[in-house]
């Protein structure tokens, strides 16, 4: 019964490491069904935007930029600021990598893009351990309690509802973004037919570069958050969680965002929660093993086209 | 000067030469059909207009401009539009957002233009917030005409707009295109079928095997017996 009791925690710690890949999984959805290739480096931006934040921190910490704690969350005005510009600056890397290498590369197919995205990929990480090494680098040392929620016996750290609200907030920005906005309803006629978009006049070119802004925004969002939650970073962050976000969005349907925020999820969950049972160390085969049973049974997904 | 002109025109798949010097025009405000049997090239010489296929050799022009080395963003931009014959609309799109896509170089506000399409088709006035993926062919092939006038072009290409139709849905679609045409518009159509394309025709062309055969009004070549027989199915 110990086990049982403690299901209800785990469920917890599931919906902050599925709102992390989910976040991931956005952006390898969308760089899919829009770009047409499984980008095996979008861990790797991660990590870049986890790095490039650390970099901005200490920056403004030398500074003198004041950090000074928001309520009882572990970080302050400078860890946000280089959040955020964490986030443009990665964008702005990613879509630097698509004007030299994706965009040449566009005609030649999935295969070639996906190979050259382990190059990316590859090249990513080796970059980040040359400047910062594979040691592992922390935001904050701080310890910080966790709090009852007072149902349950659930206790959830401040900075872990941070996680939970801003992947919800996020989610619901993206889903608005692509269905209200022009820029959004064009990524999903490209989505669904990228000749007839260019037959249609869509500028295509700049469709391309609004996918990686989200895509990689979204990257940066969870690779920082990832570090929050760990409480460490190493260039190996976002790599070592490529599967979870890709059996989240294969489970979820491939190619349809709102089907990788559902399988990240059910990933996050699952994984967590496999622990009450097995040892931790089968997570990613926790992962692994959905999204077999997933492509053996329904390999179009939760929430997948039948065309 | 026809406000298009295709002149002597070679073009294919890589080295599969599909197109062998053929040459068509069209002017302003006429509908022209081009028909042929399978396998002709019909298609193929409507990609190579629209800058989807790059010609080996010879020449297009339209309104004034030489377009064959334009890609197909960029002719579009210039007023010719063009309805492919297979998986022309964005199915995950409603009506209304796909036409909304069809407009997507515009900055003026067109919204004055959506209406004019849902008069245009009223069926899909009526469904402007369905996706269109759920929508029937005929629905969908009215769905993609609609796209393709967004811009107001002077010329509107399309690839056999009434196959997999059932024959009343075709007519539908056949009176709409000259209801299109009355607005100005000047319509180039690939058929199979061509017979109910050919009436309406101001011209036709015949191509076989990627090359030009006949050329007539619509009604001598309905009216010519060997291309009855050959091209029209008796």
């Amino acid at each position: 019964m110990t086990t049982l009791a403690h299901i209800p925690q785990l469920l917890v710690y599931g919906i902050i490491s599925g709102s992390i890949i989910s976040l991931g999984g956005i952006g390898v959805s969308l760089t899919y069904s829009i770009l047409g290739f499984s980008n095996f480096a979008h861990g790797d931006f991660m990590a870049l935007g986890a790095y490039i934040a650390l970099g901005l921190f200490t920056l403004f910490t030398g500074l003198g930029i004041t950090n000074a704690p928001f309520g009882p969350l572990s970080f302050g005005f400078g860890f946000v600021l280089a959040f955020i510009l964490a986030i443009a600056l990665t964008a702005i890397a990613v879509i630097l990598i698509d004007r030299l290498l994706f965009r040449r590369l566009r005609r030649s197919g999935p295969v070639i893009l996906m190979m050259s995205s382990i190059g990316v990929a590859l090249g990513l990480r080796n970059i980040l351990q040359f400047f910062w090494s594979p040691q592992p680098h922390y935001y904050s040392q701080a310890i910080q309690p966790a709090v009852s929620l007072g149902v349950l016996n659930i206790r959830i750290k401040p900075d872990e509802l941070f996680i939970i609200a801003l992947a919800v907030v996020l989610v619901i920005v993206v889903h608005a973004f692509m269905r209200y906005t022009k820029m959004g309803k064009a990524m999903r006629a490209m989505a669904d037919n990228a000749t007839l978009a260019q037959v249609t006049g869509i500028n295509t070119d700049r469709v391309i570069i609004w996918t990686w802004v989200i895509g990689a925004g979204l990257a940066a969002t969870a690779g920082i958050l990832a570090g929050i939650e760990n409480k460490f970073i190493t260039p190996e962050l976002g790599w070592q969680m490529l599967l979870s976000i890709f059996a989240g969005v294969v489970l979820g349907g491939i190619g349809n965002p709102y089907g990788a925020i559902l399988g990240g999820m059910v990933i996050g969950i699952s994984e967590e929660v496999s622990t009450a049972f097995i040892s931790t160390g089968y997570k990613p085969a926790v992962a692994f093993v959905i999204m077999i049973i997933m492509l053996l049974v329904k390999p179009t997904g939760l929430l997948g086209r039948k065309d | 000067m026809s406000l298009l002109t295709v002149e002597k025109v070679t073009s294919g798949y890589g080295d599969m030469e599909v197109l062998h010097e053929v040459s068509i025009a069209v002017d302003s405000q006429e509908i022209v059909t081009i028909i042929g049997p399978n396998g002709a090239g019909k298609s193929t010489l409507m990609k190579t207009i629209f800058g989807l296929l790059k010609p080996k050799s010879g020449r297009i022009s339209f309104s004034d401009h030489e377009i064959s080395a334009l890609s197909a963003d960029r002719i579009v931009r210039l007023g010719m539009a063009y309805v492919p014959q297979v998986e022309n609309v964005f199915p995950s799109l409603t009506v209304r957002e796909n036409l909304e896509m069809g407009a997507f170089i515009r900055s003026d506000d067109f919204s004055g233009r959506i209406r004019e399409m849902y008069d245009l088709f009223p069926i899909l006035g009526r469904r402007g917030r369905q996706q269109v993926g759920k929508m029937s062919g005929g629905e969908r092939q009215m769905v993609a005409m609609a796209r393709a006038l967004m811009l107001n072009p002077q010329l509107i290409l399309l690839d056999e707009p009434s196959a997999a139709l059932a024959p009343n849905l075709a007519e539908v679609i056949f009176e709409r295109i000259e209801a299109i045409n009355d607005t100005g518009v000047a319509i180039l159509i690939v058929e199979q079928n061509a017979r109910q394309s050919l009436s309406l025709s101001d011209r036709g062309y015949v191509l076989a095997s990627g090359r030009n055969r006949f050329t007539d009004t619509g009604e001598n070549l309905l009216a010519n017996e060997e291309i009855g027989q050959l091209y029209l199915g008796g």
